[in-house]
């Protein structure tokens, strides 16, 4: 046993060897990392968050690369679990030295690895975390996501319109959900309305009836709600089996939340999504169907998009790859850069301070603008 | 490159002390554990619940210790009226009840965002010295461990202990308290769970209900079957194994060319059917219990 475990290391230490020198007979590709879940509880939004990077390396290869090289993007798994992420991470700067890291997806991971890189003065894209926390991070990091406040003061002010001012809120029990719970809750209440009830959802559940019930006891004008497509089929099939989507239903989120669900049962619902049909954003659109042959399949898929384009448009602009020019060269793109998820301008906190919504309902199954 | 090992030895230094401490429940007094990892949730908050106070980092390890001392209480108090397999499914549920709350309870843990920011430990050192003076740390309490651990498991007490794991009954017979006979390891234990737990959440900075599923419990398990149980050197070998490869296998995916998707497939190979092939042919793992040591 002993020994062939011997022979095993052996081999792959050869393996090693002969690797990092093929590698560095071939022309050297200007490298940035990228940390997403490919296992783990979240492997499906990983595994769409690497389509995203993989048609950003496509197109930006296919216009000539970055500072006439190509462009490369190591792409590690996190394994969805913050001992992971930090290895991933630390390989990419400690071994790979690469100036620029994308990150990750669960705000536990995005954290500490938006703090170790920062700390290291490198730069750190968040492509999905929406987590306030993010803001503190410090120099070298940047939100390409619009973080919650900026989205569900955008949900609130929506259904004020509507003349909806008593709102009931259910979320998933995880950092997203929480937040969104307790940033709509302020800015409803500062628009004018009232929150009679949240609840916030454990993941996972076949049924979601108990907490339906104990939302339709407040008698909102409203139900909104925010759940992964799984949940959402649930929740909007047991709230039309117990009558409640007499009432109006808002989907923070709509395509997320409504993705699986039986058309009859989300008919008619209101909500918000993220607008992919900007100026750039239709042409990507167009190449993520081509390549896959499937519509979006999840709303991430976009950021990571954004984080590889407009990263190699930093390099370019700082023509070089030292992560302070870069930085410098993001913050000027952030003054207005066109991203596949919109116009992307950063606050002075580097976060994404506005993001293009869409306002939605559900028609025939079918996502319209209303 | 160097720093990358640094790192690594770190966590192996911190999964080794895990495993050590679930080594002396699982191992040697036959508590079949299935709730490890609350033990070292306890280390993590006790940190990040003293510095979103204010408290300072020596009352967090304190805080941290007392929690898991108190937890390890109530498995032991637990385990009197239940068999073996019935308190395993106990301290897993006892687990997830605790990350449940760690979840909820936003004034106390920052409910799922978690507490971030927590000071590095040697943060103010330059570059490579402050990650190796946390290097040497948690090598020098691993090695402490590993000395405090052999030292109750060779000897007439760690023979009470076997006698528990083999023959509850028999030990009941000879006049050893059963009851203190679990609640002894759990305590010492939970507190070196605690340890590496605060060590850990200084460490990663920070610190969240989602490092708490029962997966991570199951890691350890895994470090201990392939390293061998009922014996401690076992049980770091163990760990420092699965923290390399699992740490490695990317420059393995680096070095061949293969997509990202390889590193994700491969360490659920690696993992378990490691564990398999451990369990099917060397169930003993690596370096085998010793029966009738030293002392015998």
């Amino acid at each position: 046993m002993i020994s062939s475990i011997k022979k095993i290391s052996f081999t792959l230490a050869m393996t090693l060897l002969c690797g990092t020198y093929v590698s560095s007979a071939q022309a050297e590709p200007v490298s940035i990392g990228a940390v997403i879940p490919l296992s783990g509880a979240s492997a499906t939004i990983g595994a769409d968050q690497l389509r995203g990077i993989e048609i950003a390396t496509e197109e930006v290869n296919a216009k000539g690369g970055v500072l006439g090289q190509p462009l490369k993007v190591i792409v590690e798994d996190s394994g969805g679990r913050p001992p992971s992420a930090l290895d991933a991470a630390r390989k990419l700067v400690t071994v790979n030295n690469v100036p620029l890291v994308i990150g990750e997806y669960s705000s536990g991971n995005t954290l500490p690895i938006g703090q170790y890189l920062v700390q290291q003065k490198r730069i750190h894209l968040n492509p999905a975390s929406t987590s306030g926390l993010l803001r503190d991070l410090g120099e070298g990091h940047f939100s390409l996501v619009g973080l919650d406040h900026v989205t569900t003061k955008f949900a609130a002010d929506d259904i004020m319109a509507q003349g909806w001012r008593k709102a009931v809120i259910i979320a998933p029990n995880n950092a997203f959900g929480q937040g969104v719970i307790e940033q709509f809750t302020k800015h409803f209440k500062a628009a004018g309305g009232q929150v009679l009830a949240s609840i916030a959802y454990p993941e996972g559940q076949t049924t979601y009836r108990r907490e339906l019930q104990q939302l339709a006891q407040a008698k909102p004008d409203v139900f909104v709600y925010s759940a992964y497509s799984r949940e959402g089929a649930v929740i909007n099939r047991e709230a039309s089996e117990l009558g409640l989507n007499e009432t109006p239903w808002y989907g923070y989120l709509l395509s997320m939340s409504t993705a699986d669900s039986d058309p009859k049962t989300k008919q008619g619902q209101y909500g918000l999504e993220v607008n992919y049909i900007g100026p750039n954003g239709g042409a990507y659109q167009d190449a993520y169907k081509k390549k896959y042959g499937e519509d979006f399949r999840t709303t991430w898929n976009g950021y990571t998009y954004d984080a590889v384009k407009i990263a190699a448009a930093a390099i370019n602009k700082a023509g070089s790859t030292d992560p302070a020019a870069i930085g410098a060269a993001l913050k000027e793109l952030g003054k207005g850069y066109e991203g596949a998820t919109g116009q992307i301008t950063f606050d002075a906190n580097r976060m994404r301070d506005s993001q293009p919504y869409l306002k939605m309902k559900v028609d025939n199954g079918k996502l319209v603008l209303r | 490159m160097f720093e990358f090992l640094i790192h690594v030895s770190t966590m192996a230094c911190l999964f080794g002390l895990l495993a050590l401490s679930l080594n002396l429940q699982v191992g040697f007094a036959g508590l079949v554990n299935f709730g490890h990892i609350a033990l070292f949730g306890c280390g993590t908050y006790g940190a990040a619940i003293a510095f979103a106070n204010q408290w300072g980092p020596v009352a967090g390890l304190l805080l941290g210790g007392a929690a898991a001392a108190l937890l390890a209480l109530a498995f032991a108090r637990l385990g009197r009226n239940l068999g073996a397999d019935y308190w395993g499914i106990a301290t897993l549920s006892i687990a997830e009840i605790l990350r449940t709350f760690a979840t909820n309870e936003q004034w106390l843990t920052g409910g799922a965002q978690g507490i971030h920011g927590l000071p590095m430990l040697f943060g103010s050192l330059p570059a490579p010295w402050g990650p190796l003076a946390t290097l040497g740390l948690c090598a020098v309490l691993l090695a402490v461990c590993w000395a405090l651990c052999q030292r109750l498991v060779n000897g007439r007490y760690g023979l009470a202990l076997k006698l528990l794991r083999e023959e509850p009954q028999l030990a009941s017979s000879l006049g050893y308290d059963l009851a203190a006979l679990r609640r002894t390891p759990l305590v010492i234990s939970g507190l070196i769970a605690a340890v590496a737990g605060f060590l850990f959440a200084h460490y990663t900075t920070f610190v969240g209900p989602d490092q708490l599923y029962s997966a991570e419990t199951f890691l350890i398990w895994s470090m201990l079957i392939v390293g061998g149980l009922g014996n401690n050197l076992g049980a770091v070998a163990g760990a420092f194994l699965m923290q390399f490869l699992l740490a490695y296998v990317p420059f393995v995916k680096d070095a061949l060319g293969l997509p990202s998707e390889f590193v994700a497939a491969m360490r659920l190979t690696l993992v378990g059917g490691g564990l398999l092939a451990f369990l099917l042919w060397r169930t003993q793992g690596l370096i085998p219990e010793r029966i009738g040591g030293r002392h015998a």
